[in-house]
């Protein structure tokens, strides 16, 4: 096994939106300190923006402030936040978007050079090549980019955060990173629950299959703080290819209604906004449409002209190609007929929800030497791209600074050696025994039992105490077959150490699940034994610990601050 | 089947043993024919229809198709790269063989053929 070890004085794991960012800050900041991004894929066109983007959605357009941004996140998050990350970040959008649009992003603008809006908090792009861009700027930085390693696991020393050990897809070698500093930027998890799409569409997802959860299972083995991994996301999205519906509803101004023609949710939810409701309610809304047979549902656009349906056409073209060809491949004229619309797979993440690492203001993690940025770091929900950038760029000066004031930790040989072993153990074991379980067989054997047990689609993402419980038995099992994992190349070890974290996801998840006794975020987690929200008892946060030593699993709660005076269930 | 590779157009991009295609997916799904020298895709099911590896192709030999299930014969979408690497057309044609086309605004950024890959080529895995 070839093992190459790297000294940095900062290591940044997954090179996506905020891992980017935080490189290029960094070097800025602290030229004297050298970066080093550790990527699974390649940084060009790795995670979420590998399609592309045609939107920046969290910008404080002309009139908006930090505060007026909190009390929309506030209310759109139902009323529970960490308002101080939420101002820290949003602080800075103006800064991260300048700086992009300087590295070469187009953005529309109009003829006074203003950004076009769509929406109260959106501005459209051109960004069919915004993670090149980024990528380049990480590189042109002076960062040393690792494409193609794998992070398996943190180096702890006495309970900091060291760096990291991955291995390489492309090679088999091994990399040690001793880092004095560490940011993880990992992005979320997709693949926890069965997918919308089977067979050979199985990964005709939103949000990115590529992220595993890895940073998350890699802090929850190591003993980190994670904070409302019951805040899952589920999104309304386009019908079948499941493209995001902003470029629809925000674009042109498309209300949701019923299989009758009724606009349910400017009717039954116009206490809390109708078609602008808190988003859980606007997959909540549709849900109970279908479940009460008024399916199908859709975005009405049968008011837009052609040029509008072209419009929207080059959008998608910008982010979500396939979406227009699936448009001319079912013979669908979205100015002719309403646009169908369906509910995601749950997702884990912390940048449109806030699930992830609990972080003080200053994005450090609980374990000392650790940080987090994106959608790996949670409390802070509504980040988008911008926000993501903002947290790699608060993220970056703090790990500054705690790189320039501490020295590398002293690695034993013995910590290495065992992480080596679990990480290339599915490759032996396909040496040694040809019979095993392929990561395939474990990442549907897991689906299932979140999806039956754990409130995937098919129960329109219910739960309740007694389902919840029998999930989390069937999952306690899964860590036990974990030695049974068959690898056959470097591909399948990859593939093999993402169920596994996933696996890591799921268990927290469903601790979160049961936790909460109440049901907060309709539509992302009803819970039909507690169906109400509970102010008295649940406005906290509901936060979790593994104990690296025994693996169980330590449940507490954290208090919500308010910092922005106001009614917290309004979005002004 | 979301990409499909045309051996006719596909040269490997002149013996390149990192192409752009192959570094361009997130999902580590392009691999080299060791005996061909031609990309294959490893996986279709595994694939999420992003396309950089559709766009960076310098012979335009990557086709992206939707999965059957999601959508009919024979509708295609093809980006072509403007040579000032500043514009991209996507032609699109329907199920009866309509063409529409959409040009739209980018940055490309130049990329190489080859790349070198981090650590020692140390053991073969290929399969």
């Amino acid at each position: 096994m070839e093992q190459n070890i790297i000294e940095t004085d900062i290591l940044i794991i997954g090179g996506g939106t905020a891992g980017c960012l935080a490189a290029v800050e960094v070097r800025e900041r602290f030229p004297n300190l050298r970066v080093t991004i550790m990527e699974k894929a390649h940084i060009d066109r790795s995670g979420c923006l590998a399609g592309g983007m045609n939107a920046i959605n969290a910008y404080l357009n002309p009139g908006e402030t930090p505060e007026s941004f909190v009390k929309y996140v506030r209310f759109d998050s139902c009323g529970l936040i960490r308002e101080d990350l939420v101002l820290s970040m949003s602080e800075l959008f103006e800064y991260c978007v300048k700086k992009v649009e300087k590295w070469g992003l187009p953005i529309l603008c109009d003829e006074k050079g203003n950004y076009i809006p769509r929406g109260r908090w959106n501005i459209k792009i051109n960004g069919e090549s915004l993670k090149p861009i980024i990528a380049k700027a990480a590189k042109n930085a002076g960062t040393k980019v690792l494409n193609w390693v794998v992070a398996s696991n943190y180096l702890v020393v006495d309970g900091r955060v060291a760096g990291a050990v991955g291995f390489s897809v492309r090679n088999g070698n091994m990399f040690v990173v001793k880092a004095k500093a560490t940011i993880i930027a990992t992005g979320g998890a997709a693949g926890v629950y069965k997918p919308n799409n089977a067979h050979d569409a199985q990964h005709k997802t939103w949000y990115c299959p590529y992220n595993t959860g890895a940073g998350y299972a890699m802090g929850i083995r190591a003993g980190a703080e994670m904070t409302s991994f019951e805040m899952r996301y589920i999104g309304l999205r386009v019908k079948d290819t499941i493209a995001p519906t902003g470029t629809i509803a925000l674009g042109v101004g498309a209300p949701q209604i019923n299989s009758k023609g009724e606009k349910f949710m400017a009717t039954k939810y116009a206490h809390i906004g109708g078609d602008g409701a808190p988003t859980p309610y606007r997959s909540h809304g549709p849900l109970q449409e279908i479940k009460e047979g008024r399916g199908p549902v859709y975005l009405d656009t049968r008011h837009i002209t052609s040029q509008q349906a072209r419009d929207l056409k080059s959008a998608f073209l910008d982010m979500y190609p396939s979406m227009v060809l699936y448009w001319a491949a079912n013979e669908i004229d979205p100015s002719k007929e309403p646009v169908e619309v369906q509910t995601t797979e749950p997702y884990i993440v912390g940048g449109h929800t806030q699930s992830g690492y609990w972080v003080d203001v200053n994005r450090k993690t609980t374990l000392d030497g650790l940080y987090a940025a994106g959608d790996v770091a949670g409390g802070a929900p509504y980040k988008f791209v911008s926000g993501c950038w903002a947290e790699g760029v608060i993220a970056a000066k703090q790990a500054g600074e705690y790189a320039q004031k501490n020295d590398f930790a002293e690695i034993q040989a013995s910590l290495v050696h065992e992480e080596q072993d679990r990480a290339f153990a599915p490759l032996l074991s396909f040496t040694n025994k040809k019979d095993g379980i392929k990561a395939y067989d474990m990442e549907v054997r897991l689906q299932k039992i979140m999806e039956e047990y754990a409130g995937g689609a098919a129960t329109y993402y219910e739960v309740n105490e007694e389902r919840l419980l029998v999930a989390r038995r069937r999952l306690a099992t899964l860590p036990d077959q974990f030695k049974h994992i068959i690898a056959e190349d470097l591909h399948e070890l990859m593939k093999a150490h993402e169920v596994i974290d996933r696996v890591y996801v799921a268990q927290t998840l469903v601790e979160h699940m049961l936790y909460r006794k109440e049901t907060r975020w309709p539509g992302y987690c009803t819970r039909t034994d507690y169906t109400e929200r509970n102010d008295e008892k649940w406005l906290n946060f509901v936060n979790s610990r593994r104990d690296p030593d025994t693996g169980d699993i330590e449940m507490l709660t954290r208090p919500y601050v308010q910092i922005v005076p106001g009614d917290r269930y309004k979005p002004r | 089947m979301p990409v499909i590779i045309h051996a006719d157009k596909c040269n490997g991009c002149h013996g390149s043993n990192n192409p752009p295609c192959i570094r361009m997916c997130p999902g580590d799904l392009l691999m080299k024919d060791s005996k061909t020298g031609k990309i294959l895709m490893r996986d279709p099911a595994e694939c999420w229809d992003c396309l950089p590896c559709v766009k960076v192709c310098p012979q335009e030999a990557i086709e992206f198709r939707l999965s059957y299930q999601l959508g009919f014969h024979t509708a295609r979408l093809i980006p072509h790269i403007h040579d000032t690497r500043d514009f991209i057309t996507w032609e699109l044609i329907d199920t009866k063989g309509g063409i529409d086309k959409f040009t739209i605004r980018t940055k490309i950024l130049p990329i190489e053929l080859d790349e070198k890959v981090e650590g020692v080529a140390a053991v073969d895995f290929s399969i």
